[in-house]
């Protein structure tokens, strides 16, 4: 393996019944960067993300993360993989029989024996004013949420065990633009406080462009094009072209 | 010159009706036979994944321990909130055993016997098996809505990634609170519903409360009451692992959620009845 490579994608394949959604899936996303997975809706991205951190055995190919595979069939390596892991789902996910302040402390419970209710306390207070909410948030329950402070709190939830590798599922689909950004400056700033990898899959492409340090794009199971944002704006590739200018058809002029 | 060519095949029309009748009836045993070992294989199919499901959970008993407080949660859930359902259900079963044994019994059978036929009724059969059945409505379905639910909403998801095992503080929870829960409350259904008798022939039939008390002392074996708790243990596993199973198997969307909850009352209350006859024909 590459050393600069934290986690490969290596040829790998995925149907479901007789849906080819990943037909040949090669990618590398190195140590420290945001790598922006780009596509069309339901072409795969996501499948992609569940790959990644063992939600989804391949039907063929490899996930290696870290120089361990962690999608062979006895997937030994999976759980340890999965501690130095957070993800942000794209509905975020969080638990709706528990207030907030539970829904970040239960991993962390589980996971580190050794702290006491209070420092529990701690730990979402700090969490919470790292996604820049008030403290007070913790006794809300997920259904007095709006979407887009239901998206900081999974984050919350994610970066509460302080995971290496941060995989974010359309973190700004269904929000207004503003509340876009506000999600976009939170990656930007979890990479700066986390020093984490990030992962994020998008069909947004001013929020791709901002938090990018490369970008990939999925088109027919297959990455067909990975580059920096000022690449991908100057490619000539014509698929890219089309999804970046919101093309119907392929070399059409933009309205 | 003769002809080479082939003869006409015969019209439909020109066919005799019987055949026509034959040829429809056959075509439509066979699309019958069909569908029927489709949906065979598919049940085989699915009783397979629940004895997987079952023994995954199973193997995950001895984290009961340490997260004691998740089973207590659920035993008051499915416990203390099933209660009121109970208590009422048991005492109109109990009440409708009396009447219709006194109706049974009236001109050749004497009245010292109605308590033995509540009794012996409600132990051996109706206390296990209707709560059972009302509780399969009650907890199995709500089992299957959440963990539907929280599947859709990717919950499941989520508590893997974080590794938190769903069978771990979902799944093991559920079924030991539900394999405990049930015995208590068919204790307490049996004994309501033999209240509920007693009021009835007291009240209503003019049996004195000295005659219903011998009929109920009468033939009670305790043999029995282990028998019922025994059913009501395995029964109380099979709602739970009914409402599990189909939860986690829910279609997408509100549909799917009310299909996996229709799904996991109707398998209970089948899977309910055969088990209890297989009980009771090995334990008699």
């Amino acid at each position: 393996m590459n050393g600069d490579h934290l986690i490969e994608l290596k040829h790998l394949q995925k149907s479901f019944g007789p849906q080819r959604v990943l037909r040949d899936v090669n990618l590398e996303i190195r140590r420290g960067e945001t790598m922006v997975i780009i596509g069309t809706s339901g072409g795969g991205k996501s499948v992609i993300l569940k790959h990644c951190i063992g939600l989804l055995q391949p039907d063929g190919g490899e996930v290696v993360v870290d120089g361990k595979v962690i999608s062979s069939k006895d997937h030994i390596d999976v759980k340890t993989i999965r501690k130095r892991m957070g993800m942000l789902f794209q509905g975020a996910a969080l638990f709706d029989s528990m207030n907030v302040g539970e829904n970040i402390k239960f991993a962390v419970r589980e996971h580190e024996k050794q702290h006491s209710e209070a420092d529990l306390d701690r730990i979402v207070a700090e969490t919470l004013h790292m996604i820049n909410l008030n403290p007070d948030f913790r006794f809300k329950m997920p259904s007095e949420l709006s979407g887009g402070m239901k998206k900081r709190l999974g984050l919350a939830r994610a970066i509460a065990l302080k995971p290496q590798i941060l995989l974010y599922d359309e973190p700004t689909t269904g929000l207004d633009p503003i509340t876009s950004d506000v999600i976009n400056d939170l990656i930007i700033d979890m990479q700066a406080k986390l020093g984490a990898t990030n992962i994020v899959v998008t069909h947004d492409m001013v929020s791709a462009y901002k938090i990018a340090d490369r970008i990939a794009m999925l088109l027919d199971g297959r990455i067909i094009f990975v580059g920096t944002p000022e690449e991908t704006r100057a490619t000539s590739n014509p698929y890219v072209q089309q999804f970046i200018l919101g093309q119907r058809k392929l070399g059409a002029e933009t309205d | 010159m003769e002809s080479s060519r082939p003869p006409d095949p015969v019209p439909a029309s020109a066919q005799p009706i019987w055949a026509l009748i034959l040829d429809s009836v056959g075509s439509l045993f066979l699309r019958f036979i069909r569908i029927l070992w489709d949906s065979l294989s598919d049940q085989i199919a699915r009783i397979g994944e629940v004895i997987l499901l079952f023994l995954r959970i199973v193997k995950r008993a001895p984290w009961f321990f340490v997260n004691p407080s998740l089973t207590l949660e659920q035993l008051i859930r499915i416990g203390v909130s099933s209660l009121p359902l109970v208590m009422v259900i048991s005492f109109f079963i109990g009440a409708v055993s009396a009447v219709q044994a006194e109706y049974q019994f009236r001109g050749f059978v004497p009245s010292n016997y109605l308590g033995t036929a509540v009794c012996k009724l409600v132990v051996i059969e109706s206390g296990p098996v209707l709560t059972a059945l009302v509780l399969a409505g009650r907890v199995g379905s709500a089992i299957a809505a959440q963990i539907g639910t929280m599947k859709e909403k990717e919950e499941l998801d989520a508590m893997t990634v974080l590794d938190l095992d769903p069978l771990r503080y979902l799944a093991l929870p559920r079924l030991i609170s539900g394999i405990l829960a049930f015995p208590l409350l068919v204790i307490i259904s049996d004994f309501l519903s033999i209240v509920g008798g007693w009021i009835i022939t007291t009240l209503v039939l003019n049996v004195t409360t000295a005659t219903y008390v011998f009929g109920l002392r009468f033939l009670f074996q305790p043999y029995d009451v282990v028998i019922s708790m025994v059913k009501a243990m395995v029964f109380g596993g099979i709602v739970v692992l009914m409402g599990y199973y189909h939860g986690l198997s829910a279609g997408a969307g509100a549909k799917g959620v009310g299909q996996a909850s229709m799904r996991s009352v109707v398998s209970s209350c089948m899977l309910i009845l055969i088990v209890d006859f297989l009980i009771v024909y090995i334990a008699y």
